[in-house]
């Protein structure tokens, strides 16, 4: 099992505070909307829980991927 | 030729016209008759499949989703079996795409083909629960279902079946957005965490489907189902249902085992020209790309191309692929249920890309980068299906974009030539 970034897309509202927690995995596109990198490597886990947290509208997960 | 039965989807007197041609299987003798007593004359009485017999049939058989994904019903369907108890079946005949009326011609003229073969996995699953979803727009369709329904319970059939009805709209009818629909909530699409076989309808195992693809499991069962299974190619028993968009402005649908030729599916003119295979969803076919190609899954993968929900969309004489991509952009665009910034954003950005495209400015290098930038981000496949429409077109029509930006257009260039075919 490997850890992704999942994005709720209908809850997004692109305000990019996951992209100042993790610019190491996800970047914004032209519109705010943020673009992530879908493996979450084992040392950058901690940081990706912490993004998912601080999502205003909790429209970011960490789920297990096969 | 074959027989043709004329239907009309919108119900009511003035609607729109649908020709329906004769099949091998599921259209098999049409006749306008759509009751429950000549159905159970024709098919037999209804079979009693245990789980483990069912799933074995359709996996030996590659019966897939006939929605568009084409997903292994096998493996839905055994994923809702082992998902848990308090199982639920759904039919989708609700088709989306406006272009499609596969769903609305099987619901007009075998009702019961497509309720028999959910009834068949309610049975196989051991539960009664069959939800049925009716296209909102399609006021025809809904009554003939409603009536088949209604028939069924007079007989005696111990289903508690559960009727809905969509809102219009492209993306009403995607597998998430009819869970919603059925769950009290508004008819969107919405982020799937699992898929429904596991977790759907009120968390429940859910095996929601399209109405085509329930024809089949009918089919598979019923009788004559051994010809049913020796037909097609090996890899690809049996048939599939087209809707084949007429220059007439009226749409045939017509059914052909797969290994049939192209050759054998559109006339002469139209295979020249260039097709939107798949639907508003799908991909681009070069003119004379299907001369050589047969009507096959993997064959058509091969090429590049996907068969979708089987809408097949050739141009008219005289109309341009870039103009017409411009324009399916700017309807699909406006589809949007606008809920995800991607989408929202995205597919205005990319009409106005093609547009540009279309008016000669060579834009072509943002269009790609737009169609990378939506796919895989929205609740939903509609950003994903509309990049790949959008993307065929960038890869097979450069010389044509090249004479655009030259402020030329080769398609209406060709139509104004004089000849008896000139439109314009």
């Amino acid at each position: 099992m490997t850890a992704r970034l999942r994005v709720d897309w209908p809850a997004c509202q692109g305000r990019g505070l996951c992209f100042e927690v993790l610019p190491e995995l996800i970047s914004l596109d032209e519109w705010g909307y943020p673009v992530v990198e879908g493996e979450v490597p084992r040392e950058l886990l901690g940081l990706a829980r912490e993004a998912a947290r601080t999502c205003p509208t909790l429209a970011l997960r960490v789920v297990d991927a096969p | 030729m074959n027989p043709v039965l004329r239907v009309r989807p919108s119900g009511g007197p003035g609607g729109p016209l649908l020709d329906v041609r004769s099949g091998p299987f599921l259209l098999r003798d049409l006749v306008a008759d759509p009751s429950l007593g000549r159905h159970r004359h024709r098919a037999g009485p209804l079979a009693r499949p245990s789980l483990h017999g069912l799933v074995e049939d359709l996996a030996g058989a590659d019966v897939r989703g006939r929605g568009g994904a084409g997903f292994p019903f096998a493996t839905k369907l055994r994923t809702a079996a082992e998902a848990g108890r308090r199982r639920e079946v759904v039919v989708n005949v609700s088709e989306g795409e406006p272009a499609s009326f596969k769903d609305a011609a099987l619901a007009l003229t075998r009702p019961h083909l497509v309720l028999d073969g959910a009834a068949l996995c309610a049975r196989a699953l051991g539960t009664r629960r069959v939800h049925v979803v009716l296209p909102g727009d399609r006021p025809g369709v809904a009554a003939a279902l409603r009536r088949a329904v209604a028939e069924r319970v007079q007989d005696g059939e111990r289903l508690r079946w559960r009727l809905h009805t969509t809102d219009p709209g492209f993306v009403a009818g995607q597998g998430r957005a009819v869970i919603e629909l059925l769950s009290g909530r508004p008819n969107l699409p919405v982020t799937a965490w699992a898929p429904e076989a596991r977790a759907g309808y009120r968390g429940r195992p859910t095996l929601l489907s399209n109405a085509e693809t329930f024809a089949h499991v009918a089919l598979l069962l019923g009788a004559g189902s051994a010809s049913y299974r020796t037909s097609g190619t090996a890899d690809e028993p049996g048939s599939r249902l087209l809707t084949i968009g007429g220059e007439s402005g009226r749409p045939v649908v017509v059914e052909a085992t797969h290994g049939t030729p192209w050759r054998d599916l559109l006339d002469e003119p139209v295979l020249d020209r260039p097709v939107l295979v798949g639907g508003y969803h799908g991909t681009w076919a070069a003119p004379g790309a299907l001369r050589d190609l047969t009507l096959s899954r993997t064959g058509m993968a091969a090429a590049g191309l996907t068969l979708g929900a089987g809408v097949v969309l050739p141009l008219a004489a005289g109309d341009c692929p870039v103009h017409r991509t411009a324009a399916v952009t700017a309807y699909l665009a406006g589809q949007s249920a606008g809920r995800c910034g991607p989408c929202r954003n995205g597919l205005p950005a990319l009409t106005d890309g093609v547009r540009a495209l279309d008016e000669g400015v060579d834009v072509s290098a943002r269009v790609g980068e737009l169609t990378r930038t939506v796919t895989g981000r929205g609740a939903c496949a509609h950003p994903d299906g509309t990049a790949r429409m959008v993307r065929s077109m960038l890869a097979l029509f450069g010389e044509e974009l090249d004479a655009h930006a030259a402020g030329d257009c080769t398609y209406r260039h060709a139509d104004a030539l004089p000849g008896p075919r000139s439109r314009r």
